[in-house]
Order: C-alpha cells, then sequence, then structure tokens
C-alpha cells in the first residue's frame, strides 16, 4: 500500500520526477567519479610500485629514480652488501641513460636500462627471448614501431653523442631479441633493455661500477621500514625509498587531485540532497489536503512519514543506479584525459573503481535521500488535521 | 635533468669566518643566491656561510649566502617540492667538472625578424648545435597543463549539467507553485501574455539574484583557494580567477535556464483552465 502510494505520488508528475532522477543521477557520477579518483590514484601508484615484487628503491642522495643523471658509485660493493642482508631476498641493479639507435644519417633516441635478466624488475617480456647475452637488447613496442626493426636484427646504438663535432660514442651492434612491456615508463617512450654491464661498458668510464637505482625485495614477514633505515645508515650517499615513503611523496605532489576530489564529492552529495529535499517537500506541500485526508480517516503518523521517505529514497536510489553506469563512463573518459599526462607510465591509472569505497559513496548518497526525505515527512506528519482541512476546504 | 648540488650548513651566522681556517690569506668566498624554501627550511639568512659539493658527502666549497630569491608564479614548479641554488656560471662548472660546457644559452634578439634569421644562423651552422624559439620550447613544456585544463573542462562540464538540472528543477517548482495566483490572474480577466511575462520576469530575476550571490560566494571561493594552496606549494602563483568572461557565462547560462524553465511552465499553467488550476 505504501509503496503503491509512494509510486502514484512520483508518477503524478513524471517530467518532474525524471528531471530529479536524473539530477541526483549527474550527482552520483560525479560523486562515484570523485571517490574513484582520490581513492584510485592511491591503490594505482601502490599497485604500479609493487608491480613486481621490489618494496624499497635506492636511488644517489637526495633524488627520486631517474630524477637526476646522477648515479651511486661502486655499484659492485654496495649490491653485495644489500644481497647479504638476512631480510633481502633480491636486490636489481639498474642503470638509466639515454642511448641513440643509428640508422643512416638518422637517430632515434631511446631511454635504456641496464639490467641483470635474473632479477630484473622494470619489464615483462611479451614475446621473443630476454637479454641473457652481453650483446642482447629488448625493447618495446614503440621502439620497434618508429625504428622499423623486428626480432633478430641487429642495432647499431650508441650511448653518448658529441654535439659538437656530431660524432657518437660507446658504440655497440646489439641484436633485438625480445619485446618488452616496461613499466615505470611513458606508454609511448621508447624504452630498451640490455645487460648492466654491456650498459655500463657503453657509458665509458663515468659509467664504470655505477648504477643508478637498486630496487630491493624484502622476504615475506620481514620489514621492509627496517631495511630502508639499515640501507640509509650503512650506505651514507645513497637515499631509500619505501613504498609508503614514494606513496607519501607522491601524494604530496599530486594532493592537489585528492583535495579537488573531496571538495567536487561534497559538493554533489549536498546538491544530490537538496534537490531530493525540495522536490519531495514541494510534493507534500502540494498535497497537504490528500495527506490531511489521510490522517482524518485513521492512517497512522508512521504511514505517512514512510510513505514520504520511500518517495524519496526511489528517487535517490533510481538516480544513483543510473549514477553508477554515467559515473564509470564518464570516469573512463577522464581517466583517458589525465593518460595523457606527459611521462605518465600506461600502467597508472588516475580513475580506479575500488568496490568498497565505490559502495561506501553511493550508500552516502542513498542515506542522503532517506535523511531528505525526513523533513518533509515530518511536516507532513505533524499538521494539525482539522485546520488543515477546513484551510484546503476553502482553498 | 637538474644537477643534484648538496649544502651542508657551516656556519650558521653570517660574517665570521669560514668553515675550515686556512694558513695563507684566502680569497673571499664566492656567493650564491638561495630561494625562499630552502632559507625557510634550513634556517638560512643572506650572509651565513654554507658548504656546497656536487656529491653527497663530497669536499665542497664554502660559499655565502648573497641573496633570497623568491620564486616566479611558474606554474611547473608547482609540484615540485625542490630548492632552487644559483652559482656564477664558472663556478658551478668547476664544481659539477663540467669543463668549458653548458646545458643551453638563451638568446635576446631584436625583433621578430631577428629571431628567424637568428635560428636560421644557429641551425646552419656546422657545429651540432640546434635553436628553437621560447614560444615553441614553451607549447612542448606546457603539455601538463593543457591536460590539466581539459581535465578541469570536463569536470566543469560535468558540473554545470548537475546545477543546470539543480536550477531547473527548482524553477519550475517555483513555477508550479503559483497555481493558484494563476487562476486568480485568469479569472480576473488577465491575458495570457501577461500571465507569462509576468512569471518569466519573476524567474529571471530570481535567476539574476541567485547568480550574483553565487558570484559573490565563488569570489570568495577563490580567496579561500588561493589562500590555502598558496600557502601549501609556498608560491604567487593564482590557482583561481573570477574572470568577467566566468561571470558572463554563469550569469547567462542561469538566465536562459531561468527564463527557459519559467517561460515553459507559466505557458503550461496558462493553457490550463482556471479552475482546474484550482484542483476543480
Amino acid at each position: 500500500m505504501r509503496f503503491a502510494l509512494a509510486s502514484a505520488a512520483l508518477r503524478r508528475h513524471a517530467a518532474r520526477t525524471l528531471l530529479a532522477v536524473f539530477g541526483v543521477a549527474v550527482s552520483a557520477a560525479l560523486l562515484l567519479d570523485m571517490v574513484m579518483l582520490a581513492t584510485g590514484m592511491r591503490e594505482s601508484f601502490r599497485e604500479f610500485l609493487l608491480v613486481s615484487g621490489f618494496q624499497v628503491r635506492v636511488t644517489p642522495k637526495g633524488t627520486l629514480p631517474f630524477d637526476s643523471e646522477a648515479t651511486i658509485e661502486h655499484a659492485g660493493a654496495v649490491l653485495a652488501a644489500l644481497r647479504a642482508h638476512p631480510d633481502v631476498e633480491a636486490v636489481s641493479p639498474i642503470l638509466g641513460a639515454q642511448v641513440h639507435t643509428l640508422r643512416g644519417a638518422h637517430a632515434l633516441t631511446a631511454f635504456a636500462v641496464g639490467i641483470d635478466p635474473a632479477v630484473q624488475g622494470d619489464y615483462k617480456l611479451l614475446r621473443g627471448a630476454d637479454v641473457r647475452a652481453p650483446e642482447r637488447i629488448v625493447a618495446n613496442e614503440p621502439y620497434f614501431q618508429r625504428t622499423g626493426r623486428q626480432l633478430g636484427d641487429t642495432v647499431d646504438v650508441a650511448a653518448g653523442f658529441d654535439p659538437q663535432f656530431r660524432s657518437y660514442a660507446g658504440r655497440r651492434a646489439l641484436v633485438l631479441v625480445g619485446v618488452g612491456q616496461f613499466y615505470y615508463t611513458a606508454a609511448d617512450q621508447p624504452v630498451v633493455a640490455v645487460p648492466l654491464a654491456t650498459l655500463q661498458q657503453m657509458g665509458g668510464p663515468s659509467r664504470a661500477d655505477r648504477v643508478s637505482l637498486f630496487m630491493v625485495k624484502v622476504r615475506d614477514g620481514a620489514r621492509s621500514e627496517r631495511v630502508r633505515r639499515w640501507i640509509e645508515a650503512t650506505f651514507p650517499k645513497v637515499t631509500a625509498i619505501s613504498t609508503e615513503t614514494a606513496m607519501q611523496q607522491v601524494e604530496e605532489r599530486l594532493g592537489y587531485f585528492r583535495q579537488l576530489a573531496f571538495i567536487l564529492g561534497a559538493i554533489s552529495l549536498v546538491v544530490g540532497f537538496l534537490l531530493v529535499t525540495t522536490l519531495v517537500t514541494v510534493s507534500v506541500n502540494e498535497r497537504i489536503g490528500e495527506i490531511a485526508v489521510m490522517r482524518a480517516i485513521g492512517v497512522s503518523r508512521a504511514h505517512v512519514v514512510h510513505q514520504i521517505v520511500l518517495e524519496a529514497v526511489a528517487l535517490t536510489v533510481v538516480g544513483t543506479a543510473l549514477g553508477l553506469g554515467l559515473g564509470l563512463v564518464t570516469a573512463r573518459y577522464l581517466n583517458a584525459i589525465l593518460s595523457d599526462f606527459p611521462g605518465l607510465p600506461a600502467e597508472f591509472d588516475f580513475f580506479l573503481f575500488q568496490p568498497a569505497a565505490a559502495w561506501r559513496s553511493l550508500g552516502l548518497l542513498v542515506v542522503s535521500g532517506i535523511l531528505a526525505g525526513v523533513y518533509p515527512s515530518w511536516r507532513a506528519a505533524s499538521l494539525p488535521i482539522a485546520t488543515t482541512l477546513r484551510r484546503e476546504a476553502v482553498a | 635533468m637538474p644537477l643534484p648540488l648538496f649544502l651542508a650548513l657551516a656556519l650558521a651566522q653570517g660574517g665570521e669566518g669560514p668553515a675550515t681556517p686556512r694558513p695563507a690569506a684566502p680569497a673571499p668566498p664566492r656567493t650564491i643566491s638561495i630561494d625562499e624554501r630552502l632559507a625557510a627550511n634550513a634556517g638560512l639568512r643572506v650572509g651565513d656561510r654554507v658548504v656546497i659539493s656536487a656529491a653527497a658527502g663530497g669536499a665542497g666549497d664554502t660559499v655565502v649566502i648573497a641573496a633570497v630569491t623568491r620564486r616566479g608564479a611558474d606554474p611547473s614548479d608547482v609540484a615540485r617540492d625542490e630548492y632552487r641554488v644559483r652559482l656564477h656560471l664558472d663556478h658551478l662548472q668547476a664544481l659539477t667538472g663540467y669543463g668549458d660546457r653548458v646545458d643551453r644559452f638563451a638568446v635576446a634578439t631584436r625583433g621578430p625578424g631577428a629571431a628567424d634569421r637568428t635560428l636560421r644562423a644557429v641551425n646552419d651552422v656546422a657545429f651540432g648545435f640546434r635553436a628553437h624559439r621560447s614560444a615553441d620550447v614553451a607549447v612542448g613544456t606546457s603539455r601538463t597543463f593543457q591536460v590539466v585544463r581539459r581535465f578541469h573542462r570536463a569536470i566543469g562540464v560535468i558540473t554545470i549539467v548537475a546545477s543546470a538540472i539543480f536550477l531547473l528543477c527548482i524553477l519550475l517548482l517555483k513555477v508550479e507553485e503559483r497555481r493558484r495566483d494563476v487562476a486568480a490572474l485568469r479569472l480576473m480577466g488577465i491575458s495570457r501574455a501577461s500571465v507569462v511575462t509576468s512569471i518569466v520576469i519573476e524567474a529571471a530575476l530570481v535567476a539574476l539574484l541567485g547568480s550574483v550571490l553565487g558570484t559573490a560566494v565563488g569570489y570568495a571561493g577563490t580567496l579561500v583557494i588561493n589562500w590555502h594552496y598558496q600557502g601549501v606549494y609556498r608560491t604567487p602563483l593564482t590557482f583561481a580567477l573570477v574572470t568577467p568572461g566566468i561571470v558572463a557565462f554563469a550569469v547567462g547560462l542561469s538566465l536562459a535556464l531561468g527564463v527557459g524553465a519559467g517561460f515553459a511552465a507559466a505557458v503550461r499553467l496558462v493553457r490550463t483552465p482556471p479552475l482546474a488550476l484550482f484542483g476543480r
């Protein structure tokens, strides 16, 4: 009975109800998007950092990974000491450098990582073989597209360029043996991986026994923060960054997006609440006589309150359900916009659907819909029956 | 890529002797300038002596802080929590072992024609230099802000749709509330056109007053936003701005919605028989 009455009240002004549902849907979509932005960025970055299971990054003092050209000296000794620590399961040394692939008068500049293939965590091999021998090279798809090379081809690669004499230094003939998907580089950036020793030799004396970064995997059960502190205490010329520290730093840099998400999410919640409150209040005002008659023939206050709250909940639930779909579509569009950030890895998402967070936020909107029905229903249930009936009859 | 430099505070008092006494009469220490952020975080002032080196823990030079600089309003600096230290070119070259090298030259030319000639002259020489227009470099480095701008526009469209629906609902309801007034006016012989006009004017006035109030709230919001983010990022950059164009757009949209909603609802009301509006 209550459901039928609530449904009839909403259907009486179909255009108005549709407009309100659409308004709630847009508010819900915006709220969902903002929750996806606020929580997704953090989770996406965590997944991104832990994609290969390394919890600690060791960089030259005061720098972030590949933030500058600084390198860590005596890399061999540092590597041996890190691997000897009982809490450390694996250490991946990485040297980053610009390399030039030469073809006639043209050269393609790519980012190269010198890695140890046994423990590397920078890429996933999609096709072919890994860089198990010194003169081997794995590249990503953009590299193959821009050079026009194929697996098995030999490429002429140089590690240095003197612009004054237009001459290349540290040249090597390397064989393309594999196609890799690199986790930490921009989606459209050509990237190659070569054995660490090969890249160090190509870089000459300035790169000998040096790396840009160590990635450290901590054993199960061991605390990465303890390992991080030990590294910084043992090696004064490096900075050790744990996943939590890195996330904190990124959150500081991208804090703007979280705050924007919070503000817009709160606004959409308030707009949804006000919309439903206004609509139900006006609807109740229009039906004051009808409600007074119901009360006069013995319908209880609780029944009236229940019916009006049901109207508010119906508007909110239907709007929220529509908003869920709308929000997912707009989140995809907004994510595509932010994916164009220069240098952003393809694996990184700004908008990530986190079921728990999404349901919580949409649940909050439904609760706000229930609250939106409380005031008008309380007002309707508290009507003085006789006075209202007389006033309505005269009117 | 930026070169990392490392500063160690030697003596926090300006005007006192160098960090390490030297037997012979020492050359006066070189001077550097640091930015406000470093000065505030490290408690440094003009006249303080610090040691700077190219590598962490490496031997460095004792220098005197000659100036504390304020950052310009550069959006690319906002999210970078880094310090800026300026040295004399030869000093930095010696300190980093860079030799007689520079990363780039900035060239000021006389007029646009001279800029083109200079570009051609530099790019045509045998040695491997490449000259770029500052405007082209700016386009290349401003991609981040273009992305943020597109994102803001997309978010703006969603919020405009949400607020437009809200406004439309409110105005429709407001007109609907006038059912009995309209019925009375029609029964008194007031023409349909007059009733519609009065309702549209009323809706337009409500929309206009709401827009003026919204503009005031928006302006106050920009003051809070700028105060907050300028403090967080320690920059003079303006983060939010209410421009005449934005005000015109907001007021225009609000008026259009108000007039449209008022007109649609008023026409519907005047077409309904007055007694039906009374519920008879």
